[in-house]
Order: structure tokens, then sequence, then C-alpha cells
């Protein structure tokens, strides 16, 4: 257990040192909160912008908090997606790389912790993230538009976090897997991208896909309640968890660290 | 008494067999060079006994070992090209190291200021690892292979990439690590294993063709020789030499002679004769041992 969070201390510092602490929250903060602060401003901004001719009346239907809360969340299953693959791709294909994975595990490390303390790393890096940018978002949607409630805020956040977990395991996984970190991103993307294209379409068929975790989420905010297919959707959202880490440590092990 | 056997070892890459069957124990407290040309499988070898890389074949066995124990936390493995996280001191990343080979911060810290002060990159210890020199880079590699106080230390071609300083410090610091510890260092600069080694295995294609200690060694290989130092270039002379009833086989490298004799006494008899009546610019006459060159070129070229 030491020598776990040895290896999780040194990931957190690692992010502290390449300013990941930094920039990740405040992209985060970025992406959720320019919804509510354009959809309440819009009239305002084409007003100011001009360029419609003299007359013309702008009307914009003002949105539900709930609405907006959702677009918002939206941001964080596309561009949030990029910025998680793109900072977890290298966590193991680049140390393997540069050598510098076989410098430590010729030491008594178990295999099991390295990758698994790395996951944890990067999960933290997440978690803390996309909660400070959700938090942001529901505070400004809350302050220009309704009130949601807490509990509702902290339920959304609950379901987005398990699916954006699967696509981070999912990072980790072709990170132990591949050798090279652009090749682990690229295929990472494509999966995450195939399997909620494939659920949202076929929806019906997919009721206990992760990837409808952010549907149901969505239920939540417009007031459908917790929907029943979403504690089945949770439970495979962790075993996918579980058996890609596992996966990932199997064949981290068998692969030869030295090319 | 050994630490470590290794039995019928083999490695195959792709169906090419790289290492063809190493059979070989190592004795505890002793200094091994294991010698070889480029392409020999010195690399390999080391390797797979450092667990970076499974056997295709063969066992290797610790000795001491209890049962299901992690070797690894009894040997320490220095690479060709040590790499460090770039982004920690050199202080931080032996602490690291440390600290995943089961010490305790407080002694992880203490070890490596330890072995800082042995290498002697102490004053380095605040700056990124990616801000050290080539030799520093050495120097920590060290380090870290020693910081968990291993029973052996593999040290692949510690000081091939080093320049003539460098290697004279780390060679003296391995003269004094001895003492503490069983090492085993690979590389292909004879003078090196000589001088800091008890024994030597030779790899050649995969395969030990040649071990024991330098005395074994000598004695095995031996044979009488006689080297003449000319001033200026030494062929003019080589005829004589060669055509000498008692000389064997000649050697010819600039201004110097080898010659391999069936008789050291006639040999010299004759040879001082001849050098003092035609008046030839020596500058050194030399009845030499083997060196481990001519042991290793004897024995590469079989």
């Amino acid at each position: 257990m030491s020598q776990w969070l040895t290896l999780l201390q040194k990931e957190t510092l690692e992010m502290w040192r390449n300013f990941k602490w930094i920039w990740v929250p405040i992209t985060f903060i970025l992406l959720g909160v320019k919804e509510p602060l354009t959809s309440y401003y819009m009239p305002q901004i084409l007003d100011a912008v001009g360029g419609l001719p003299e007359g013309a009346v702008i009307q914009i239907p003002t949105p539900s908090a709930a609405e907006v809360l959702i677009t918002g969340l939206g941001q964080y299953t596309t561009l949030g997606v990029l910025i998680i693959v793109l900072t977890t791709m290298g966590i193991i294909a680049s140390e393997r790389k540069s050598g510098v994975a076989a410098m430590i595990l010729v030491k008594p490390v178990s295999f099991q912790s390295f990758v698994t303390a790395k996951w944890a790393g990067s999960a933290l890096l997440m978690w803390i993230s996309f909660f400070i940018g959700y938090l942001a978002t529901w505070y400004y949607t809350g302050f220009l538009f309704e009130w949601i409630p807490f509990d509702q805020f902290l339920q959304t956040y609950f379901f987005y976090a398990l699916w954006l977990t699967v696509i981070l395991t999912i990072t980790v996984f072709c990170s132990a897997a591949l050798m090279s970190p652009g090749i682990a991103g690229f295929i990472s993307l494509a999966a995450a991208i195939v399997i909620s294209l494939v659920s949202n379409t076929l929806s019906n068929w997919f009721e206990w896909s992760p990837a409808q975790l952010t549907a149901y989420a969505n239920e939540v905010l417009i007031g459908q309640g917790i929907s029943d297919h979403s504690l089945p959707a949770g439970i495979l959202a962790v075993v996918c968890i579980i058996v890609l880490l596992s996966l990932s440590v199997l064949i981290f092990r068998k692969k030869e660290l030295a090319a | 008494m050994s630490l470590i056997q290794i039995s019928g070892l083999k490695k195959q890459f792709q169906g090419t067999e790289v290492i063809k069957g190493l059979d070989f124990s190592l004795d505890k407290g002793k200094c091994i060079a294991l010698l070889g040309p480029n392409g020999a499988g010195k690399t390999t070898t080391l390797r797979m006994l450092s667990g970076l890389m499974n056997p295709t074949e063969g066992k290797i066995t610790f000795t001491e070992a209890k049962k299901g124990e992690d070797i690894r936390g009894l040997i320490g493995y220095l690479p060709q090209f040590p790499v460090f996280y770039d982004w920690m001191t050199g202080l931080e990343f032996l602490s690291y190291v440390g600290r995943l080979a089961g010490l305790s911060a407080k002694e992880a810290k203490e070890r490596s200021l330890e072995l800082l002060e042995l290498v002697g990159i102490l004053d380095a210890k605040n700056r990124k690892t990616a801000k050290y020199s080539g030799g520093m880079k050495q120097r920590l590699g060290i380090a870290q292979a020693l910081i968990h106080r291993p029973q052996l230390i593999m040290l692949d071609e510690p000081v091939s990439a080093l320049d003539p300083i460098g290697r004279r410090e780390v060679l003296d610091l391995l003269e004094g690590l001895k003492k503490e510890t069983t090492i085993l260092f690979s590389t292909h600069i004879l003078s090196d294993a000589e001088e800091v080694c008890d024994e030597i295995l030779f790899l050649h294609n995969g395969k030990i063709v040649e071990s024991g200690t330098m005395t074994e060694l000598r004695e095995r290989h031996q044979q009488a020789k006689i080297d003449l130092f000319f001033r200026g270039k030494a062929v003019q002379y080589a005829h004589f030499l060669e055509t000498h009833e008692v000389t064997q086989s000649v050697m010819l490298e600039g201004n110097r002679v080898s010659i391999f004799v069936k008789d050291i006494a006639i040999a010299r008899r004759a040879f001082l004769q001849a050098i003092a009546e035609q008046n030839w610019p020596l500058e050194k006459f030399e009845v030499s041992s083997m060196t481990l060159e001519d042991v290793f070129m004897k024995v590469v070229r079989k």
C-alpha cells in the first residue's frame, strides 16, 4: 500500500510540475461556463456587434436552466473527452518508450500497482477538474437563469464522471497495450466516439450501455427522475473499468519492457 | 559460494537465436566481467538476469532467494543508457526509487544523500536530471542501482560512454564497491575488465567461449612471446624474424612486432644477437605474457 501511495504521489507531483493541475481545471471551467454566459448575453452580444438591419427584431426564446446545463455538459462529452484522452494517452506508453519504465520496474514494484496508481492519478485529475468546471457551470446557470437543486447537480456529476472514467480507462488500457502514445490516443478517441454513437442511435438496444449514463443524467435535469436503467448501466460501467484495468495490468506484464 | 546460477539460458527473437544456451554461476563477493564484441548478446543476457526480458528457455536461480521472493529486490541494474524522469531532481529520483524498493521516506533520503556523495554528484542533487551531463547520468544510474543494498549489481557498459576522466572515476568507484557487493558488468573494453575484475566470461555469438580468472586464462593460453618496439616502421625487420627457425608466427602492428616463439631462451639470444650485429633502432625489448586482448582475439577467431 505504501508503495502504491508512493507511485500515486509521483503521478500527482508530475502533473503539478507540468501544470496539468492548472490548465485542465481551467479548461474545464471555460468549457462549461461558456454555455450559460453566451445563452444569457446573446441578445446583448448581437446588439453590440451590430450588423443587423435597422428595425430587425431579435427574438431569442430564453432557454430553461436545465437546457443550458445540458448543453454545457455536452461540452464535456466532446471537447472534455478530447482533453482527457490527450492528457492520458502517454501515461504508460511514453514511459515505456523512453525507457524510464524499465528503470522503475527493475525495482521490486508490482505491475498492478504501477498501472493502477497511474490510472488513479489521472482519474483524480479528471474528477477534480470536472467537478470544479461543472460546479462553475451550475453556479452561473443558477445565477443567470434558475437554480437547479444541488442534489441534482451531484447526481448528474456522478453519472457523467462515471462515463468519463470509462473513457479514461480505455485510454489507460490503450496506453498499456500500445507502444505509441499517438496511436493509443487515436484508438481511445475512436472507441469513445463509436460507443456513444452506437448507444445513442440504437438506444433501445443499448439501455445498459455506460454511454447512456449521460442521457439518464439529462433526464434527471429535465425532471424525469432517475431512470430504472441507470443502475445496471452504472454497474456495467464499473465492471468495464475493472475489466479494462485488469487487462491493462495483464498485457503490460506480458510485454517485455526492453524493446 | 555461488550467488546465482544460470543453466541452459536461451533467447530467441523472431526465430533467430541470440543467446544459445548459457551455463554459469556467479560467486558471492566477486567482480565478474561479461566481455564480448558488439552484438555478442551481453545486453540481452543482463536484461534476462534483471527480469526485464523473459528467457525463451533455461533457468536463473538465486541461491539465497526465499521461495516466491521477488528477486528484483536482490539486484540492482544499470541499463546501457539510463533514463530518468527529467522533471525530477537527482535527489528526488533516488529517494523515489528507494521508497519503491521498500525504504521508509527518511531512510530513502539518507541513503540517497550517501550515494550521491559516493558517486560524486552531491553538488547537483537539487538540479533537474534533464540538465545532467552524460557522465552525471551514468553516476546517478549507478547510485540508483545501489539504493536498496542489493546482493548483486549488474551494469551494462558502465564506462563505454564516458570520457577518460569519467571512466577512470567510475572504475575506481567499482573497485571500491567490490568490498560491498557482487558486481557483474559488461564491456567490450578489455583493459577495463582486466583492471577491475576477478573473473571474466567471454561471450561470443550468444555462447560463452571462455571463462575463468585472469591467471587461469593466461595459463591456459600461455604462449612464449617476444615484443620488439622499433623507432619507425617495423616492417623491414619482420622478414628476418619470420624466417628465423625459432619463430612460430609474427604479428606486425606499426612499430611493434610480436613474435610467438618455440623457446624463449633460444629466441632471446638469437634476436638480441641480430639486433646488436645489424644495429637495429630498437626502443624496447619485451618478453611478454599474454594480454587479455591476445586471449580475446584468439578466442573470438576460433
